[in-house]
């Protein structure tokens, strides 16, 4: 604390001693790329015959004292060089022409500071809005799997408007495993509001995804993202950064006329990849689903002068889902105003993002509250289940109208159509993120930077269960839920840049900068519960309330302040060799008091090989880079709040779990190292860059089990722990045609990584037990699919019940009249009950793009490949267990068993596959393959020829598809969907909603 | 040019006045209390109470007391059984006993009995002896119903960090029950009129005379369990309890019973789920009694023509059922347990037991006891009245019925017939032996609903002779016919205590498995 302190008071004092002379002619103006319109920042402006110069900004803005008659070089790495002679004018604004001989990108990183990137000494890969968005999808990260290496997507199973995981590097931490995104510079709140974490389903409301933050962005507003895989990239994150961050750089508005652009999109959406059900089954399936459609338009305007310029866009998405009655409908708003002032010296950066999503029955997974269950085992000789859209009728006993089915409801099973019906729940999403920057140039060589943010998530989820739905889910009278939580984060930084020539050859690029970050997380709670219910039925409100003391009211309110002073230089010897240091040091309110500050270092280095080494005209870019990064983790306030939790309706007080008593709690600590090495060839036609990196993770927060006898609680946290993670990212491009009518490019993305848990629970205090394995999905005795941490394995391995094989045959237990009493169990491996039937991540991911250009016809595909991993169909267990309608439970179908007396024998399919499954099935016969090689995307184009004169600017039309095929596939579902975003529930679908195949049709305008 | 100096440096304080808050201060979950509020209205002693009363037997969520009693001891002493075949089966009622789910009978007291428990005596016992005295009775009520589930348990070293999780043996438990009671008794006969207790009272209203006629009552009821096992402690004991002016439970008035907002655990398994019905065994006593009570305890099954009907305890899958919803199917439209007997106010000890525990001390020759057949016939009438239930004068004349056989209408190869031709009148020239089983039979209709304390009893007494299960999955350790004596100890004391737990197993003197005795279950009544 006193730290800070006095930095900040050193900072203050500085800024109020500075004076600002003003002299001579000043010439400012705004230096584009000639190809694209951008601004260029880092742009070299001299006076020719003189040592004096400036650099443009990061918005390609510069100010530079001189006199008439002077001359002004323009150089800058990658274009060609220009220089005017300055007469009457004082604003100068050039275009600089690309110069493919020395191609030059330029990278956002780390708090937005933008860099070139050959300087960089990490692993970074960029994508453009073109590239992302050419077959939208409503959460925009869904669009990043394949194209960048290392990058392990998973889409939610819940449909428009959920959630996605994202993997960089492998999974370290028992908290998320989530990247941090950054929104233009600004660390973007992204609460997951609620994740699945059970695969019998949430016993309040259902296995829900409460969403994220990234599905209420408007993907058109994206201008690009940017991906920093490791630590080392993202240490100046601090505490945030260890699980690499994405970087998104949203558009704004260009200097010139007003430019209106419109872009739709309506793509149709089909139910795809079910179990392999048998005829009549598949019938009532594909009849309960409907074809989906989606439809995002968005309009965005640009324009704006000289020294203000606005960017303002709104987006609609309408989406009807595959489930009937699932609707999501979404609209963003998003205003961007820059301006310069007091002669380019001042750049003010204001910007609003709002968005509201409103999704109406969002599917859920697992067996609680999901109408897929009574979906996939109707069955009925004389029905179908389309007889069932009458879903209720008169009951005179209580004069209500009650649901109907074909069989006795269960807890999880009920009449489908009742569900959507009379079991349905509405989510409200809102986001908004209001940012201010102001950055002034005090001098040349500095200037200082201002931001502040406040960024409010609100999410809001209601059910409305009717009476007569199944009595364990809901009391004669029905049930209201009503789950409300909102997030507000207030950030502010201060940062002073510097930019100095120490001589000729050595140049330094230095910031120091404090930031604040207070997150304000409310929630609320309201529940009438399972026994005393609503006074009156189906009157949905707190009213209504019976006062039953199932009945759940509670409010949640913890505050998290966070203060931190970074500082980070890059040094720069002769442009060819450079070395970049970060330090950052935290101060978080939820560590405890003395033990609250936590230090993070990096160092890097990259050198310009092509520069030392002459490797002839064929090499034309070369390069090595190394570095090494200590970054943590923080625990969720909740974890050390000192207040006791009061119980509503009574029932005493209980103190909120905490460290084990006599621990002191300190975040995960990742160590990580990386070296890579780029390469470009003839003429940058060709290119690769590959990468290894090692990260070795610590003192994971475990959950760990006390003993009761002791502690007088059953769990406690432990730090303990240690997960290394290391693996191999490899991309390379190739412009194989590259003439006038005709353009090539190909692209792959490659990645492995190796997990591997070195340490659990280790520890000598009384009444814990060091432990080997850690439950990540422990499924008591209710189901049979788990995930276990264990020494020596692996981050997702996962566990199920495993059939004794005897001589390759399943061995039964048989009743005397031949059917099977038992189905023997094999259990050998450290988890109880269950054992090690694979991991659910993919050993490898490759992804293959390809862009062709005839004249103006584009055509576009992605083909994207999982290989390895394992997944468990825990739908196809309970369709087994629950009913006759998998496949291959025919009448006369015969399995091959061998008895507990070693004989040899048959037995009826559908006897033993229903013995087989169920929800507390044989889920080790129901694991796959999770390799999969998908036609991931398609888009073929059309750029209209306009004439000069034309209204539009341009028209763009395209047809684009997803997900339209696999080219291999074992697995009854996709495998590329996640019932949960979180650490849960990875390898496994329990009556997930299907993947979906979906074709559309894009048009971009723009006039 | 200032005016931008002076905008920035705003924006610099704005940063350093923020930084001025200590990181203390955050991170305070507002909407819950502070152990400072919490002592307000002594609240930092009572909030404490409220847990240990909802625990001793769990009233919410619904499911833990499942696990916790119901499918095991209510089941184990032939009151209810489950209609539904869980685990396809093979589970606790069939002898296949499910760990995950006997974990709770183990960790709903320790995590929420034991932990208040011990906070009050750290806080009370020296300022408020009262308060810790009525936290003592309390303790003894919870801790021996888990001694009487698995025998040694963690009692005299709870919480204890040099000696972590050291079991005692069940002797040693329950005399460290009796010293508790002494030293309950002691601290508030010296304070009887104290109102201190009133304000988190959930049995008695703050009344103290009533706290010690319940600890007398625990006392007798413990003694008259160790009789056998340790015949003059058990006699010291019961008679001292006898003795104690204060007295015992005697009318209804006197029932302990904790009254709870919240509904009873039994009303939502049994009327939500449709989890559990009337145990065979229950349906044979009571129909073959003619027992009043019957429609007090159970209401009539439809899908029986309107009689009452009980499910045979220990139900395997049986064969023609392709599932256990199934089988449930057909079992679960038989009769279920009348509203009255699953109020909001638990059960958990009766003046009609007392009296049963009465008739056996006079049984047993112990002064002060009382005449067996008056306690006996006070125990049937104080039992009727209880349930208002008339008639008791000619049911504890009759001396001809007898318990009925039982037929399974939906499989008959359930059906079996009575185990006992016990009778409900008292007979002076009877055997002793004759007397207990007509002593238990009685208390054991009289305990009902709650299965933990019969289970003890029908264990230490054989009585009463309720029917064995159907199916015996236990590959031989559990003796059918003498049917389950223990549970073994729980796996998360296997997983974090293992050094603890082998000791216990030394302690217990026997396998670590349901068929093992209890130190008190000495196989003999006299």
């Amino acid at each position: 604390m006193r730290k800070t302190k006095i930095f900040l008071v050193t900072a203050f004092l500085f800024l109020v001693a500075n004076t600002v002379l003003g002299q001579n002619k000043n010439v400012t103006g705004t230096v584009t790329s000639k190809t694209d319109g951008t601004a260029l920042p880092g742009v070299s402006v001299t006076i020719k015959g003189t040592t004096r110069g400036v650099e443009t900004d990061f918005d390609g803005k510069y100010s530079i004292k001189t006199k008439v008659g002077d001359v002004l070089l323009f150089s800058y790495l990658g274009t060609k060089s220009q220089s005017f002679t300055v007469g009457s004018s004082s604003v100068i604004n050039v275009a600089l022409e690309e110069d493919a001989s020395q191609l030059e990108e330029i990278v956002v990183t780390a708090l937005g500071i933008k860099k070139t990137r050959k300087s960089l000494t990490y692993a970074a890969q960029d994508i453009k809005a073109e590239e992302l968005n050419r077959v939208k999808q409503t959460n925009p990260l869904n669009s990043l799997s394949g194209k960048v290496s290392g990058v392990t997507i998973s889409r939610s199973a819940s449909g428009a408007g959920g959630s996605v995981k994202v993997v960089l590097r492998g999974n370290s931490s028992l908290g998320s495993n989530q990247p941090l995104y950054v929104i233009n510079g600004v660390p973007l709140s992204n609460p997951t509001a609620t994740q699945p974490t059970s695969t019998f389903g949430a016993f309040d409301g259902g296995n829900r995804d409460g969403g994220d933050a990234l599905s209420l962005i408007n993907p058109d507003d994206i201008e690009s993202l940017t991906v920093l895989k490791g630590a080392s990239a993202s240490a100046l994150y601090g505490s945030a950064g260890l699980n690499g961050v994405i970087l998104i750089t949203t558009k704004k508005g260009k200097s010139g006329s007003y430019r209106v652009s419109y872009s739709s999109n309506l793509t149709i959406d089909k139910a795809a990849y079910f179990m392999d059900f048998n005829d009549t089954a598949l019938k009532n399936v594909n009849d309960f689903f409907q074809t989906g459609t989606t439809a995002i338009n968005a309009v965005s305007v640009s324009g704006g002068s000289d020294t203000a310029q606005t960017y303002f866009s709104y987006s609609n998405t309408n989406s009807t889902g595959i489930l009937p009655t699932n609707t999501m409908n979404q609209h963003t708003f998003n205003v961007r105003e820059t301006m310069n002032m007091f002669d380019n010296k001042l750049k003010v950066n204001a910007s609003v993002m709002a968005s509201s999503q409103k999704v109406h029955n969002r599917p859920v997974s697992g067996l609680y509250f999901n109408p897929l269950v009574g979906v996939y085992n109707f069955e009925s000789t004389t029905e179908t289940l389309a007889d069932y859209k009458t879903f209720e009728e008169y009951d005179a006993a209580r004069n209500i109208m009650a649901q109907r089915w074909f069989r006795g409801t269960s807890d999880i099973e009920q009449n489908p159509y009742w569900m959507i019906h009379r079991n349905a729940s509405d989510d409200t999403n809102q986001k908004l993120v209001s940012s201010l920057t102001l950055n002034y140039k005090l001098k040349d060589w500095i200037s200082l930077q201002a931001r502040g943010t406040y960024d409010v998530s609100k999410m809001g989820f209601e059910k409305k269960i009717f009476a007569t739905t199944e009595a364990t889910l809901a009391p004669l009278t029905g049930r209201y839920i009503v789950k409300d939580n909102s997030v507000t984060k207030l950030f502010g930084d201060l940062i002073a840049t510097i930019n100095t020539k120490v001589n000729d050859n050595i140049s330094i690029t230095g910031l120091v900068g404090v930031s604040s970050s207070n997150t304000k997380q409310e929630s609320f709670i309201g529940d009438s519960g399972v026994s005393g219910g609503l006074t009156y039925a189906n009157v949905f409100s707190f009213q209504n309330f019976n006062g039953g003391s199932s009945a759940n009211f509670s409010q949640n309110s913890l505050e998290i302040q966070e203060y931190s002073v970074f500082s980070s230089a890059t040094i720069s010897f002769e442009d060819k060799l450079y070395v970049d240091l970060t330090a950052r040091n935290d101060w978080s309110s939820t560590l405890p008091n003395g033990n609250n500050s936590f230090f993070y270092p990096s160092i890097g280095m990259t050198a310009i090989l092509d520069k030392y080494i002459d490797f002839g005209k064929s090499v034309s870019f070369a390069k090595v880079r190394a570095s090494y990064a200590e970054v943590g983790h923080p625990f969720g306030a909740d974890l050390v709040s000192p207040y006791n939790n009061i119980a509503f309706g009574g029932g005493g007080v209980t103190p909120s779990v905490g460290a084990v008593p006599g621990t002191i709690p300190k975040p995960e600590r990742q160590k990580s190292f990386e070296i890579g090495t780029e390469w470009k060839f003839n003429n940058n036609k060709y290119g690769f860059d590959i990468g290894y990196y090692n990260t070795n993770t610590v003192n994971q927060y475990f959950f760990v089990e006390v003993n009761a006898t002791v502690f007088g609680v059953p769990n406690a946290y432990l730090n303990a722990g240690e997960i290394v993670n290391n693996g191999i990212e490899f991309s390379a491009f190739a412009k194989l045609y590259d003439t006038d009518d005709f353009t090539w490019v190909s692209r792959i993305n490659y990645a492995k990584n190796n997990n591997k848990i070195n340490k659990l629970i280790e520890t000598n205090i009384d009444g814990i037990i060091s432990l080997n394995s850690f439950a990540i999905d422990d499924p008591g005795a209710t189901n049979t699919f788990g995930s276990y941490l264990t020494v020596g394995g692996s981050f997702g391995d996962i566990y199920g019940k495993v059939v004794k094989k005897v001589e390759g045959l399943p061995e039964v237990e048989l009743n005397p009249d031949g059917t099977v009493l038992k189905i023997m169990q094999q259990d050998d491996d450290i988890v109880p009950n269950l054992d090690f039937i694979g991991n659910s991540n993919p050993d490898f991911t490759l992804g293959w793009n390809n862009s062709f250009n005839y004249k103006n016809f584009s055509f576009d595909f992605l083909i994207d490949g999982k290989f390895g991993g394992k997944v468990v169909s825990m739908t196809e267990a309970v369709v087994e267990g629950k009913s006759n309608n998998s496949a291959r439970e025919t009448a006369n179908g015969k399995v091959d068993v061998i008895t507990t007396a070693g004989v040899k024998t048959q037995v009826d399919a559908t006897d033993y596959y229903g013995k087989l499954g169920g929800r507390t099935g044989f889920t080790g016969e129901y694991t796959y393959d999770a390799t999969n090689i998908r036609l991931s995307e398609m888009a073929i184009g059309y750029n209209f020829n306009l004439s000069e004169d034309s209204f539009f600017k341009s028209i763009k039309a395209s047809f684009v598809g997803s997900n339209l095929f696999f080219f291999y596939k074992v697995a009854p579902y996709d495998p590329n969907i996640t019932l949960s975003t979180g650490n849960n529930l990875q390898g496994v679908d329990v009556l997930g909603l299907p993947s979906t195949r979906s074709y559309g049709l894009n048009i971009n305008l723009s006039f | 040019m200032k005016k931008i100096n002076k905008l920035i440096a705003l924006l610099g304080f704005i940063i350093i006045a923020s930084s001025c808050q200590n990181l203390e201060d955050y991170n305070k979950n507002d909407k819950n209390i502070s152990d400072e509020t919490l002592e307000i209205d002594f609240q930092h002693v009572g909030s404490k109470y409220q847990p240990i009363f909802e625990n001793i037997l769990r009233y919410d969520p619904a499911w833990v007391y499942q696990l916790q009693q119901n499918l095991n001891a209510d089941v184990y002493a032939g009151y209810m059984t489950n209609p539904r075949p869980f685990v396809a089966g093979a589970n606790n009622t069939t002898y296949a006993l499910v760990s995950g789910w006997n974990n709770f009978i183990w960790s709903v007291p320790y995590e929420n009995v034991m932990g208040n428990s011990k906070k009050i005596s750290k806080l009370a016992a020296e300022s408020y002896p009262t308060l810790n005295a009525v936290n003592l009775i309390l303790r003894v009520e919870a801790m021996h119903r888990v001694s009487d589930v698995f025998g040694p348990i963690v009692y005299s070293n709870f919480g204890s960090i040099d000696n972590a999780g050291v079991y005692d043996s069940q002797q040693a438990v329950y005399t460290a029950f009796f010293t508790d009671l002494d030293t309950a008794v002691a601290a508030l006969t010296a304070d009887i009129d104290s109102q201190r207790f009133t304000a988190f009272d959930m049995a008695y209203g703050g009344d103290y005379h009533q706290w010690v006629k319940l600890a007398n009552s625990l006392r007798l009821r413990l003694a008259i369990r160790i009789s056998m096992a340790d015949p003059s402690k058990a006699k010291a004991e019961g008679e001292k309890a006898l003795a104690q002016p204060e007295g015992l439970l005697a009318t209804p008035a006197d029932d302990f019973l904790v009254h709870s907002s919240k509904p009873h655990p039994l009303s939502i398994i049994d009327n939500s789920w449709g989890d559990i019905r009337m145990n065979a065994s229950m349906e044979s006593i009571l129909s073959g009694y003619g027992d009043g009570r019957m429609e007090a305890y159970f209401n009539p099954s439809d899908a029986n023509g309107g009689a009452y009907k009980g499910v045979r305890g220990g139900l395997p899958l049986l064969p023609g059922y392709s599932d256990e919803l199934a089988q449930k199917a057909d079992y679960v439209g038989f009769s279920n347990m009348n509203d009255a007997v699953k109020t909001s106010n638990a059960q958990l000890m009766t003046a009609a037991e007392v009296h049963f525990l009465q008739a056996e001390a006079a049984l047993r020759g112990w002064s002060g006891a009382g005449s067996a057949q008056a306690h006996y016939e006070m125990g049937i009438t104080t039992s009727f009245a209880q349930h208002g239930v008339g008639g008791a004068a000619a049911y504890i004349a009759d001396n001809t019925s007898v318990p009925a056989n039982y037929v399974d209408p939906v499989n008959a190869s359930n059906s079996i017939n009575a185990m006992s031709t016990i009778t409900i009148a008292w007979d002076n020239g009877a055997t002793n032996e004759e007397k207990l089983e007509r002593i238990i039979t009685q208390k054991w209709i009289a305990m009902f609903p709650e299965g933990q304390e019969a289970w003890s009893e029908y264990r230490r007494t054989g009585y009463p002779k309720i029917f064995p299960v159907v199916s015996n999955q236990s590959g031989g350790i559990i003796d059918t016919n003498l049917q389950i004596r223990r549970i073994p100890f729980v796996d998360s004391e296997l997983s974090t205590n293992t050094p603890g737990v082998a000791n216990a197993v030394t302690l217990l003197g026997g396998a670590d498995n349901g068929g093992t005795r209890l130190w008190w279950d000495t196989g003999n009544n006299f």
